[in-house]
């Protein structure tokens, strides 16, 4: 049981990670991005090939990162403008139908040249005991990531600058237009983050199971699912509905079984949205 | 969401699609429907022979009766049932185990089936109004009981067959597994739905629709019941699915999750209705038959086929939201008026 309690923690944090990047964007711009998931297996490719290309793990990794958020940056800096131009639930719609097409386009092309593309990131190394429980070292590494940048973040956004911009654009447009925030700029920002974000996870992710081209879709569900049971907005509700979903998500599999446990994810989405719409964490509407 | 204050905001209307007037006389109201009929019915004399294209043909029309029910949920009442495959399937896998595994009679099957995605349905939609939730949420909602209901198939293998799928015998040895039968069948199924469709337009239900699709809160202040039409788009729209997945398979003989999969019927129906033009009563029709032919001359190129539906759905949304059936109306309305004023100028 506390294996089992271990590894979804683990999993637990890199799902915080991927909602963040997902519930950044959409407290935002007011964008449900479809194409998220796309962007971590468009980071897993781009790491994959500097990898045999023959570039150390570090700089591979880096590379990913910065296709994902330029990535971001394109789409916010192209497909996003008609969509900001549009008010309340016309910009949400409009924003999901383009990104939607946007995860096809990238889906496609990928699947296309990379049929059978897939990112396993091998960390050797004899397996370290916490807490009584022999961990991988692959999946430490991936903790200590995912805790590293979540703790980065948390700061980043109380802390700095260009958080505090990123946090009161989110709260109120108008008003931080009005104290000399250019919401647009700090949106291509955040856009980029969510990129690297969501490569980030495809990087720790593969450190414990492969990343296939295909798993778009799939990431795009977690994020969404994580964001929205978090509060869609809130960065610390993300990583505690990530942290509790991942728990809930290895416990569900060990003791009842794969598909009752995407199921029971799914239902916490479902029920977040009917019983209490903030989220844990979210602001009041 | 506060709209930037320099901006150039859009107009309020409906974002997508139109949401307009049926014609008052009860002939010019129907006849669109029956020329589809009409033209639809030839097919057969044309494809007939081949057993492959006949079953391409089919497939076409299952999709088409599925753009007509999400046309009455969406296209009517803008409740995004991301759901359109999952109601489908509940449909068809309902009929199947009822009729193969419980023994009953087919027909009897079809009815339960289509009755349980129907109450399926409205009960999403209930929830939805309840909770006021909006288009984004009711999306939400919808695809988490899709992805939900797929992972339960694949799950309930004793029942379903798992992601082998499952061998539906009833159909046998009828009608049903005739192409040629089979595509009358679903051409009788697709006209039927448009007939309802038209009819519900011209009703006073078609008129609390307009008024709840164009502007929700002026619809309540007038007294229109929002909710409760609502829940009836849900109820009929569901109703259909139901009854198309059922049809489909017992006169497939073969249902697995693959038929009904989110990513196969949903995203297909959106850009299909999206294309023809939301809202519309042929908007579902026009889809239909341009991605059919689309299908076949993109055969070929399979990833590629994604990349292209992709650049399709942001081509669509981002230029020509109103679809394919309004602009050629608006286009030959507009050759009419040029030709009446040439002739009327001529002396």
């Amino acid at each position: 049981m506390r294996a089992v309690v271990l590894d979804g923690i683990v999993l637990g944090l890199q799902f915080g990670l991927l909602g963040v990047g997902m519930t950044l964007v959409y407290g935002l711009g007011g964008v449900l991005n479809l194409a998220y998931g796309q962007a971590a297996v468009l980071a897993a490719m781009v790491v994959a090939i500097t990898l045999t290309a023959g570039a150390p793990a570090l700089v591979a990794a880096g590379a990913g990162l910065l296709a994902a958020a330029a990535g971001g940056v394109v789409l916010d800096r192209t497909l996003m403008l008609p969509v900001y131009r549009q008010r309340g639930e016309h910009r949400v719609l409009l924003g999901l139908l383009l990104t939607l097409g946007v995860a096809f386009v990238i889906d496609g092309l990928l699947l296309w040249r990379y049929p059978t593309g897939a990112l396993r990131l091998a960390i050797g190394g004899e397996a370290v005991p916490i807490l009584g429980v022999r961990m991988r070292v692959g999946s430490l590494w991936a903790t200590g990531i995912s805790l590293a940048v979540g703790a980065a973040l948390l700061l980043f956004f109380r802390a700095t600058t260009l958080g505090r911009a990123a946090r009161s654009v989110i709260q109120d447009e108008v008003g931080a237009r009005l104290v000399g925030i250019s919401p647009a700029a700090v949106r291509t920002f955040i856009f980029a983050l969510s990129g690297a974000l969501a490569g980030l996870v495809a990087v720790t992710r593969s450190m414990t199971s492969p990343v296939s081209v295909t798993a778009g879709f799939d990431f795009t569900i977690l994020a969404l699912i994580v964001a929205v049971v978090g509060g869609l907005g809130s960065v610390a509700g993300a990583f505690l509905a990530g942290v509790l979903l991942g728990i809930v998500s290895t416990v569900s599999a060990f003791y009842i079984g794969q598909y009752i446990t995407t199921i029971v994810l799914l239902a916490a989405a479902a029920l977040t949205i009917v019983v209490r719409p903030r989220g844990l964490l979210g602001r009041s509407p | 969401m506060t709209a930037e204050p320099d901006a150039t905001v859009e107009s309020d209307a409906a974002p997508l699609g139109v949401s307009a007037r049926p014609p008052r006389s009860l002939t010019r109201a129907f006849w669109p429907v029956a020329v589809t009929g009409a033209v639809l019915a030839l097919v057969p004399l044309w494809l007939g022979d081949s057993r492959l294209m006949m079953g391409l043909a089919v497939d076409a029309l299952v999709f088409g009766a599925y753009a007509v029910a999400f046309n009455v949920i969406f296209g009517s009442t803008n409740q995004l049932f991301l759901c359109v495959g999952a109601l489908a399937g509940v449909g068809g896998y309902a009929a199947a185990i009822l009729s193969d595994t419980a023994g009953l009679p087919m027909a009897v099957g079809m009815v339960l089936a289509t009755a349980l995605a129907a109450a399926l349905g409205g009960l999403l939609s209930w929830v939805a109004v309840r909770r006021s939730l909006g288009v984004i949420f009711t999306g939400i909602v919808t695809l988490a009981f899709s992805l939900s209901f797929a992972n339960l198939v694949l799950g309930q293998r004793e029942l379903t067959g798992g992601e082998t799928g499952l061998i539906v015998s009833a159909g046998e040895a009828t009608f049903l597994r005739d192409r040629v039968a089979a595509y009358y069948l679903f051409l009788a199924m697709l006209v039927a739905f448009l007939v309802v469709f038209r009819a519900l337009q011209r009703s006073h239900i078609g008129w609390a629709f307009r008024a709840l699709r164009d502007n929700e809160l002026a619809a309540e202040l007038a007294g229109v019941d929002v909710a409760r039409y609502r829940v009836y788009a849900g109820l009929i729209g569901s109703a259909m699915l139901g009854l198309t997945g059922a049809v489909y398979a017992h006169s497939e003989g073969f249902i697995s999750p693959s038929t009904f999969e989110f990513g196969h019927v949903d995203v297909r129906v959106l850009v299909m209705l999206a294309f023809g033009g939301l809202g519309t009563l042929l908007g579902p029709v026009v889809g239909t038959v341009v991605f059919a032919v689309l299908d076949e001359v993109l055969i070929d190129f399979e990833q590629l086929r994604t990349v292209f539906y992709g650049l399709l759905i942001i081509a669509l949304f981002l230029g020509f939201k109103r679809g394919a059936v309004p602009a050629a109306t608006d286009f030959f309305r507009v050759l009419a008026r040029r030709a009446r004023s040439r002739f009327e100028r001529t002396p």
